[in-house]
């Protein structure tokens, strides 16, 4: 049987980063504040104390502290906190990938969505947002209201894979 | 050994049997009974095409009725049963319909149930009694179904030598390769044919498919071939009626393929003659399938009836296998199969056949014009060979007709798929036209349609495919016409005197072979079909025991019963505390919008119809939204929370649809506005206090006085940040507080503590419904329900004067203000309960002239107040009208008011 662990980890602030203009100068500040670029689209960039993971053209999702962000935006975009709507939920073991294909619509099981890649994409009829963080491990943000639901689709699924 | 049961007796089979196989392994020839004239079937073939040996297999709730006995294998405990017959598969009153077969012929219901509609309910009767072969369970699977997606740069479709060629050669160029076959063993034809290529080569070859990244699934078929090269896969993870493993019973594949290739062979054909459909009479590659795969030989004395070579080799392996071969009827002229070893008879085409229980006794054939008679007990028959070209037509392909093999073959796609092995090149046959009597000649096994039935359907002016299937029903059953289509075909063309491909061709439609629902319900089977929103609070309210409600796919506490009340008088109970003093309940559905930036407000006037820059920080307004037509959509309220930062709220049931349409303004309509406009429904979740005490309850909770209606303040409450909107949904003093959803549960409980302290009550949605409906508030789905313009639900007045508002141009139009639309009434019942849904006519028998939105009891005062919709209504306030529900049998008495019954000038809001 293929392997996965599911966990939900611990409430945590993520924030909405969206640039409306002058996203070369937010950009260039950005880097320069913070020590990292603004990641690609599908791609997430930083480090456990603050992560940035691009799922739109002009939106990130903030994962840590976010306390700095406001000030490098300045006029040219804004950041709204959304934390208490997203349950971050990890799935682990070398079954998350065939998981993730249940109820699915998105190839997570592509070799090119490897450790920093994210995608935005629905399972089973409901809104995700994927991070691959190792090749062990891959978290799930998921909305709050669906997350008891989905926790238990990906438990049932886990056991047939 | 395997035990398994067929119409509760005990039979073994061995490992790896078909249910089919380990029939014959016990001499059961005898399998079901057909549809319409229960004449007595058995096992024609040895795949997916089988049209008669179908039986219901399982018990309770995973019982699979209609299961190709062909296509499921035994496993220890199989329990299956014959169908279509009573009391018993070998005696069978059915069969009287057979006695009546002249009376039944095709569309002979077109024909006979005239009169009366009353008489209809009497041959509904009769026709529900013997319509269908098995019966649907009653009791609920007790399996799950899973859905799964792929992807793949090749998907073959099946596993013959062709497709496993095909798959490797892809695998090894670095593809990635999906193979499917629908057996339980990959080789198809290599199986009964396995000196062409052996087992040793497919095992090598799939362990090199595998070995290169290929995914090779068995007892799975491409049932569906969609747009953009999406093929579906059904997956068999155990067999029809056995207890799943871990649970999922099957598996529904999202295939989406780079390019698709099929080497789905060709199916073998019957030949049309009379009684061609007793048990004994089967395909001759099933035939030898079953000898060479199974080592089952299901019969002694062999006749064989052919038009090609292929049959040969059927001979050659009921020879080896010990059989005797009667003769070889090959219809064929000479020198056709004279180098063989067997006894040939060339012009040769069956004329009929005599039966005993589970086998023939003798057969008739038609030899170089005269007629020959032999004693045998199987009839294996080889029409020619009609390729699967299923999916290729179902991705949008045409055929070509190919004349050696009298078959129709792959052409042109507009999809990437492309057509390999047999299916692509059937083998070459002889053209052959039945020549014995039509009656019983059956060409479409299943739903028992003969030549003649073709030949009356023609006679009576059915020209066209289409309508000749219809009003035969060929074609029509579970195997949809593998065996059959072709042969109706060239009757068809022989009747119209033109070649087959002229007669036209019928629609190939998904799925290839039966899907059960429960696995295109996948894991939603449970559940219908969607999660269940759970509200932040759910288990704080759980543990209160509420009614709950559905609303969308959210559950929201309905109301909170004392002991034994009941739902009506729990909300009344609920709705008077709010009145009289203090109640509090769970908003959290709201949709909620946060809008930043220098642009927030004229953002927003484009999303709203009403003003909104003129707000001051810390005011908000009720406000409502239209679509590009003038239409209200939806509504709810904006506040100023900064200088640059708004929060929008708006109806639950409308949430996704304003999150769509916001993004949609955002990306499309405003890309060039400096704002950001993110959806914060979920992350807040909310409470709201309503009633007399409400504001001593938010006094004692944020230690100071608390904002003015329609006003708002950030606060903290148990430590727990909040943001506080002055706002009333009740028509009492209120506030709504807004806190991040992880932090819910220690501020409800604050507040729970203060309402409780006051005797006040937790109220959910049919108080909240009461106190709405006597306030004259709107509900989206209700009042706003997609027809109704600001006018008429007297929200002109709030319109932004300036327009640039999405709806402001299609609200000028002159219909959507001209008299006789439909405009927001009251009504007061003058005697009983006015009756939801009703509808508003003036007299008896007159016609409707609106509706009854929503209807609710008067709190305090008690009767029955109502909203709707009248045509004019604004100008017809004191009329008297019927409401009227004929569907309940229901009717009220009621006076056209205004609507609102409560505090109309807005009074008990202020302090």
């Amino acid at each position: 049987m293929t392997k996965v662990t599911i966990t939900t980890l611990p409430a945590a602030p993520l924030h909405v980063f969206e640039i409306w203009g002058n996203a070369a100068s937010v950009a260039k500040r950005f880097k320069a504040a913070m020590g990292f670029a603004l990641p690609a689209t599908g791609r997430s960039g930083g480090s456990d104390a603050l992560r940035l993971i691009r799922f739109e053209p002009t939106v990130w999702l903030v994962e840590g502290d976010a306390s700095a962000l406001s000030a490098i935006l300045a006029d040219d975009g804004a950041v709204t906190a959304i934390g208490g709507g997203i349950v971050r939920i990890r799935l682990s073991g070398p079954g998350w990938w065939t998981l993730l294909m249940e109820g699915g619509v998105f190839d997570a099981e592509d070799p090119a969505f490897s450790v920093g890649c994210s995608a935005a994409t629905i399972i089973d009829h409901v809104n995700v947002r994927l991070h691959v963080i190792s090749d062990d491990a891959c978290d799930a943000y998921v909305p709050l209201s669906f997350s008891q639901g989905l926790l238990h689709f990906w438990k049932e699924a886990a056991l047939s894979l | 050994m395997i035990n398994f049961s067929f119409d509760g007796k005990a039979y073994t089979a061995q490992t790896g049997d078909t249910l089919a196989a380990a029939l014959l392994r016990n001499g059961i020839g005898l399998v079901g009974r057909s549809f319409k004239y229960h004449r007595p079937r058995g096992i024609m073939t040895a795949g997916v095409e089988e049209p008669n040996a179908l039986v219901t297999v399982g018990e309770g709730g995973r019982a699979e009725p209609n299961t190709r006995a062909t296509d499921v294998f035994v496993y220890e405990g199989l329990v299956a049963r014959s169908q279509n017959r009573w009391p018993n598969l070998n005696f069978d009153l059915g069969a009287l319909f057979s006695l009546a077969s002249p009376m039944l012929p095709a569309g002979f219901y077109y024909k006979t149930f005239f009169g009366s509609a009353k008489r209809w309910m009497l041959y509904e009767y009769f026709i529900r009694k013997a319509a269908g072969l098995g019966n649907a369970p009653t009791q609920a699977d007790p399996d799950r179904f899973s859905h799964r997606a792929a992807f793949c740069d090749v998907l073959v479709v099946g596993a013959g030598p062709a497709g496993l060629q095909a798959a490797l050669d892809a695998a090894e160029a670095g593809k990635r390769v999906i193979m499917v076959e629908q057996d339980n063993i990959l080789g198809a034809s290599l199986i009964r044919d396995p000196q062409e290529l052996d087992a040793a080569w497919i095992e090598t070859t799939a362990a090199r498919i595998r070995a290169a990244g290929g995914r090779i699934l068995t007892r799975t078929t491409a049932s569906g071939y969609w747009e953009n090269d999406l093929v579906t896969l059904t997956q068999r993870l155990s067999e029809p009626g056995q207890t799943p493993t871990h649970g999922v019973a099957q598996r529904l594949w999202h295939v989406r393929a780079g390019q698709v290739i099929l080497a789905s062979g060709s199916i073998e054909r019957p030949m049309a003659f009379a009684h061609n459909d007793r048990p004994g009479v089967m395909l001759s590659q099933a035939l030898r399938s079953y000898v060479r795969r199974f080592g089952v030989i299901p019969g002694k004395r062999l006749v064989i009836a052919t038009n090609n070579d292929d049959a040969y080799k059927t001979a050659q392996a009921l020879k080896d296998a010990g059989a005797q071969i009667v003769a070889i009827l090959d219809a064929r002229p000479a020198p056709a199969g004279a180098n063989s070893g067997h006894r040939v008879y060339n012009d040769a085409v069956p004329l009929s056949t005599k039966g005993a229980r589970h086998c023939l006794k003798s057969l008739s054939a038609l030899v170089d014009g005269k007629t020959m008679e032999w004693d045998a007990d199987l009839l294996a028959v080889s029409g020619g060979f009609t390729p699967v070209v299923h999916l290729h037509m179902q991705a949008g392909g045409t055929l070509d007709w190919n004349e050696d093999a009298q078959a129709f073959v792959p052409a042109s796609s507009r999809q990437n798929v492309t057509t390999i092995g047999g299916a692509a090149e059937p083998q070459p046959i002889f053209k052959m036209v039945p020549v014995s009597k039509p009656k019983k000649s059956f060409i479409d096994f299943q739903n028992d349609v003969t030549l003649a039935d073709v030949d009356l359907a023609w006679a009576e002016g059915y020209r066209s495919v289409e309508h000749l299937k219809r009003y035969t029903t060929l074609g029509m059953a579970t195997d949809q016409g593998k065996l059959s289509n072709m042969a109706a075909l060239g009757r068809l063309a022989e009747k119209q005197g033109v070649a087959i491909p002229e007669a036209g061709l019928t629609t190939f439609r998904p799925p290839y072979t039966p899907v059960t629902m429960g696995l295109i319900a996948g894991a939603g089977a449970k559940d219908a079909g969607a999660h269940v929103r759970r509200l932040a609070l759910y288990d704080l309210h759980a543990a209160k025991n509420p009614i709950w409600q559905p609303l969308g796919y959210w559950f929201r506490p309905r109301s909170y019963p004392n002991g034994g009340e009941t739902l009506a008088q729990a909300a009344l109970r609920e709705a008077k505390a709010v009145r009289n003093n203090v109640g509090m309940t769970d908003v959290s559905t709201l949709a909620k919008f946060e809008v930043s930036g220098p642009d927030a407000a004229a953002f927003l006037e484009i999303i709203c119809a009403t003003t909104v820059s003129k707000l001051a920080v810390g005011r908000g307004r009720y406000t409502f939204m239209l679509r590009e037509d003038g239409i209200v959509f939806d509504d709810g309220t904006v506040w100023r929370l900064d200088e640059n930062r708004y929060l929008l709220t708006s109806s639950t049931g409308g949430a996704d649809r304003m999150a769509t349409h916001i993004s949609y303004v955002r990306q499309y309509l405003c890309p060039h506005l400096r704002v950001s406009a993110v959806n914060v429904q979920e992350h807040y979740a909310g409470l709201a206090v309503a009633g007399p005490q409400a504001k001593a309850v938010l006094a004692a909770l944020i230690g100071e006085d608390p904002p003015r209606h329609m006003s708002t303040v950030p606060a903290v409450i148990s430590g727990v940040p909040v943001i506080i909107l002055a706002a009333s949904y009740s028509g009492e003093r209120a506030f709504e507080i807004y806190i991040t959803a992880s932090d819910a549960a220690t501020v409800w409980a604050a507040c729970e503590t203060q309402v409780n302290a006051l005797n006040g009550a937790l109220y959910g949605l049919e108080a909240m419904e009461f106190l709405r409906i006597e306030k004259g508030h709107l509900v989206v789905g209700g009042e706003v329900d997609g027809r109704m313009t600001p006018h008429d639900l007297a929200l002109d007045k709030m319109l932004n004067k300036a327009g640039g508002y999405i709806g402001a141009s299609g609200l000028s139009r002159p219909a959507l203000s001209e008299p006789g639309r439909r405009q927001l009434v009251g009504l007061e019942a003058i005697a009983g309960d006015i009756p939801e849904g009703s509808m508003l006519i003036p007299s008896e028998g007159a016609s409707p002239q609106g509706h009854v939105s929503a209807a609710a009891f008067r709190i305090i005062e008690g009767g029955s107040v109502a909203l709707g919709q009248l045509v004019d209504g604004f100008s017809r306030h004191g009329e008297i009208l019927i409401a009227s529900s004929p569907t309940r049998g229901q009717k009220a008495r009621v006076r056209v008011a205004a609507a609102h019954f409560y505090d109309s000038a807005g009074e008990r809001y202020r302090d």
